[in-house]
């Protein structure tokens, strides 16, 4: 266990992609397309890791068809306008709206078309969209589709490999360390390029069902490459939006987008529909409308919550039982067991646990990118969710192949040019092992539960000044334990290696809700001390960097014009 | 368990424990009889992946009461 006594594995790469998901891959078909060496590094599998391992069943577009809404100019304006000062519309326009047209062809590629069986696109509408903006499709097969595509390039993929350090090369990022969770043994990839995909921080807020890894999003994501970024010096934005969603009572499945999509109705347990009576697109709201009015019903005792489908036709019923499926495999086997039927009784739901990503389906939050997917630091690229301008099945899938083409072309720029060869020292690789080799010490899920408890009680839904810097002073005073964690094996090194992502990550979040003195988007970030949303001060984006041991933040304003 | 095996159906191959997203699943017993098991129970996602993927059919997800009854 933990050979760091033997010399680490190197390799030698054009383009190292770090996190094998919907991103992930998708950046490492973009990069050996554009004719790039790749690297691909994942804590899993690629066949079956990140949110959309076991299946996805939505993607967002516009198909261009004839209708006003379902055009590019019409769905920039519905990004403006549910994420208006928490995006770059021309970073959507080139990283998203440039690449639609290629991202919908190489779907139907690697074997995985949009469409459905008969060739057409079943789109359904919710969360704001001003038309059907939600293709429906069964992507259960997605990933592993993906890993084979990717293999067939040629690039090199290596599973169980997290990635703990980025190296440098006098500013530049030239690739990345990591060790391998079963064996111990160290890699250090050298590389031009470098794109980080590995996701949001989940894990972080506590979980109202009680177990930590009962998340939405996937609970191994956990702000790792965020905190790889930062550490390196890059710029993060919208770190402060703590994203909530609605899920099934007591299993946190996505899948339930669907059911709103196509006619379901949130109800109280006075029997009222509630978003039809307090927002004007009623059950087809934006996500944090409908997560704010749930929890007012939840806070005035009207709950339990529930979604009601009765009203839905025997064929819409019957597509949804088809697919609810394709998006969490095991959603249908979890209905079945605890006795629900969406046709005859409306299902009970409630509000998830708490997360770090992007405030909208449209943009996100980590490592600030440009339009081309570069990160401020020079060789560092990032797509999915762990970059600012990409989020969800879309935003992966277009942002990724651009990141991976970027980053090819990047790394294309630098052939010949003269690198001091990276490496590990020893005395790092000591260090990263030393948990394994305490005597005694704190196990890493009484840190990691200290961190969600300090997260929810003053950096969750309703923060204040005062709040958050206790909670910051909190999460100081536990960092200064990081170092006592003992571990028993491998696969505890990890999870502890990513109580420390967590933490940092956390520490992001209370900073940049500690700046932005006033609400957006409510519930994602409100201030009980500046309730209101202010556009003309603070529309645009918290920047947090690193500056010496501590964080320092600033405001990139947007102006928007048309739309 | 999250993940119940049927060990009967079972043949052993490893497909589960290797694409198992949080590397929940471990193999355990002698060289060529090895079998799967849940090692990290509670860190299971309930994705479903080594179901789809198992080729004998011999996995089932089995939901935990806390998660069947609150």
């Amino acid at each position: 266990m933990g050979k760091n006594d033997q010399e680490p594995i190197r390799l030698k790469t054009d383009v190292l992609v770090i996190g094998g998901g919907l991103a992930g891959t998708n950046a490492a078909m973009g990069a050996a397309e554009a004719g790039a060496s790749v690297v691909v590094l994942d804590k899993g599998k690629v066949q079956r890791s990140g949110d959309i391992g076991g299946g996805v069943d939505h993607f967002m577009a516009y198909l261009s068809t004839g209708p006003e809404w379902d055009t590019r100019d019409a769905f920039l304006g519905y990004v403006e306008k549910v994420g208006r000062g928490t995006n770059h519309l021309s970073h959507i326009e080139s990283l998203f709206c440039d690449e639609l047209p290629d991202a919908i062809e190489r779907m139907a590629r690697i074997g995985n078309p949009l469409t459905q069986p008969d060739g057409s696109f079943y789109r359904t509408k919710s969360m704001g969209q001003p038309g059907p903006y939600w293709i429906n499709f069964n992507g259960k097969l997605l990933k592993p589709r993906l890993a084979r595509a990717v293999s067939k390039l040629g690039c090199k993929v290596l599973s169980r490999v997290m990635t703990v350090d980025l190296l440098l090369d006098s500013g530049h990022v030239a690739g990345a360390v990591g060790f391998h969770v079963h064996s111990g043994r160290f890699y250090v990839i050298e590389a031009n390029a470098t794109v980080i995909a590995t996701g949001n921080t989940n894990r972080i807020y506590e979980n109202p069902r009680g177990n930590p890894f009962n998340t939405w999003l996937c609970p191994y994501n956990t702000g790792d490459g965020q905190v790889m970024a930062f550490t390196a010096g890059a710029a993060l934005t919208n770190m402060e939006y703590m994203r909530l969603t609605m899920l099934p009572k007591g299993f946190a499945a996505p899948g339930f987008n669907a059911l709103t999509g196509m006619g379901g109705r949130f109800m109280n347990s006075l029997g009222e529909y509630y978003m039809e009576k307090n927002h004007p697109l009623g059950n087809r709201a934006p996500r944090y409308a409908c997560v704010m009015n749930s929890l007012e019903e939840m806070r005035a005792g009207r709950g339990p919550i529930f979604i009601d489908c009765r009203g839905l036709t025997d064929k819409e019923l019957d597509h949804l039982e088809t697919t609810l499926g394709y998006d969490k495999d095991t959603l249908p086997d979890y209905l079945a067991q605890r006795g629900e039927d969406l046709r005859k009784q409306p299902v009970e739901i409630m509000v998830s646990e708490g997360m770090q990503a992007g405030p909208t389906e449209c943009n996100g939050s980590g490592i600030k990118i440009d339009g081309n997917a570069a990160s401020t630091l020079p060789g560092l690229f990032a797509a999915g969710d762990a970059a600012d301008h990409n989020r969800c099945v879309h935003g992966a899938v277009t942002g990724g192949y651009r990141a991976g083409k970027s980053a090819a072309r990047h790394a294309k720029s630098l052939v010949g040019t003269p690198r001091e060869p990276a490496t590990i020292t020893r005395g790092r690789m000591e260090q990263f092992m030393a948990p394994l080799h305490r005597e005694s010490g704190t196990p890493y899920w009484q840190i990691e539960g200290t961190i969600r408890k300090i997260m929810s009680e003053h950096v969750g839904m309703a923060r204040t000044d005062l709040g958050l810097r206790t909670g910051l002073q909190k999460l100081e005073r536990l960092e200064s334990h990081l170092d006592d964690m003992k571990v028993s094996n491998l696969h505890e090194l990890m999870r502890s290696r990513e109580t420390r992502s967590i933490l940092t990550v956390g520490k992001m979040m209370a900073t940049a809700a500690l700046f932005r003195t006033e609400s957006r988007n409510r519930p994602y970030h409100y201030r009980l001390d500046f309730p209101e949303t202010d556009d003309t001060n603070w529309s645009g984006l918290v920047v947090v960097q690193k500056r010496g041991t501590g964080f320092e933040c600033s405001l990139e304003h947007i102006v928007y014009s048309s739309h | 368990m999250p993940v119940a095996f049927d060990y009967e159906l079972c043949d052993g191959c490893g497909v589960c424990s290797a694409v198992c997203p949080g590397d929940v699943i471990y193999m355990k017993g002698e060289r060529g009889e090895k079998l799967p098991f849940n090692r990290y129970p509670d860190e299971c996602w309930h994705c479903g992946s080594c179901r789809q993927d198992c080729p004998q059919k011999a996995i089932t997800i089995v939901f935990s009461p806390d998660m069947l009854c609150i």
